[in-house]
């Protein structure tokens, strides 16, 4: 009779930044809980951005946002919506289904690793930069002695 | 019926020929079956700075693609993504 198909679905949760910056293990054990409760089988679990929202949202100006993949039951999916809303540490959610996008949408890097992709390649450019520089500084301080160096001044 | 199509067909081959020379829209070119609202950077090329939906005249998206992009900007305006006004 019990005749539970799962189907994958895309979540993405809203919290406020304070609170996530604060207490992230309290953000992911709140969605991993209301999700449990769902019976539903989370597949992945990242933090997809975290960004100033286009407005407010009661007093709360920055927002994090947490992508979540998961198997649930359809008739389920209602029951996480309004948990979401009576939580007080999530703010929102977006719940669709995956079928309709594509496997590269659903693998699509997150805004964040784009983010620390970038930041570490530009720190390893600037390292190297500064590798050069110290190198060029070490070409320039082999002349110790600057006694000659004002002679132009006069 | 066939009295209206006529001039649709010399209109629309007028414009073809004069004004623009792309025949499919922006996402139709990409072969994108889906518009991911979380692709804001996207998104925001088709509102106003009001934060408003640009026509399909002025986007040049086609009639599937403009419900497709209308749905995902009102999604991305839920999740506090895009602005519902500015």
């Amino acid at each position: 009779m019990e005749t539970a198909v799962k189907r994958l679905y895309e979540g993405l949760f809203l919290v406020d930044s304070a609170i996530a910056a604060a207490d992230w293990q309290l953000v992911t054990d709140t969605i991993n809980r209301i999700l449990a409760k769902a019976e539903a089988e989370v597949v992945s679990l990242h933090k997809w951005d975290e960004r100033k929202l286009s407005y407010d949202i009661g007093k709360v100006s920055r927002g994090t946002y947490i992508l979540v993949y998961f198997n649930c039951d359809p008739l389920r999916i209602h029951e996480i919506e309004r948990d979401v809303q009576l939580s007080e540490t999530l703010l929102r959610v977006m719940i669709l289904r995956t079928d309709r996008m594509s496997q590269e949408d659903i693998e699509k890097p997150t805004p964040m690793m784009v983010a620390e992709t970038q930041a570490q390649a530009a720190a390893e450019a600037q390292a190297r930069a500064e590798a050069d520089a110290t190198d060029d500084d070490d070409d320039a301080d082999d002349d110790f002695d600057d006694s000659d160096d004002r002679t132009d001044d006069d | 019926m066939r009295m209206m199509r006529k001039p649709t067909n010399v209109r629309r081959k007028r414009t073809l020929t004069t004004i623009r020379e792309q025949t499919q829209c922006r996402f139709c070119r990409e072969g994108k079956s889906y518009i991911d609202y979380k692709d804001v950077d996207t998104l925001s090329k088709l509102l106003t700075n009001r934060g408003k939906i640009f026509s399909r005249k002025r986007s040049g998206n086609c009639a599937g693609c403009q419900r497709k992009v209308k749905r995902a900007i009102k999604r991305a305006r839920f999740m506090a993504l895009l602005p519902y006004t500015t």
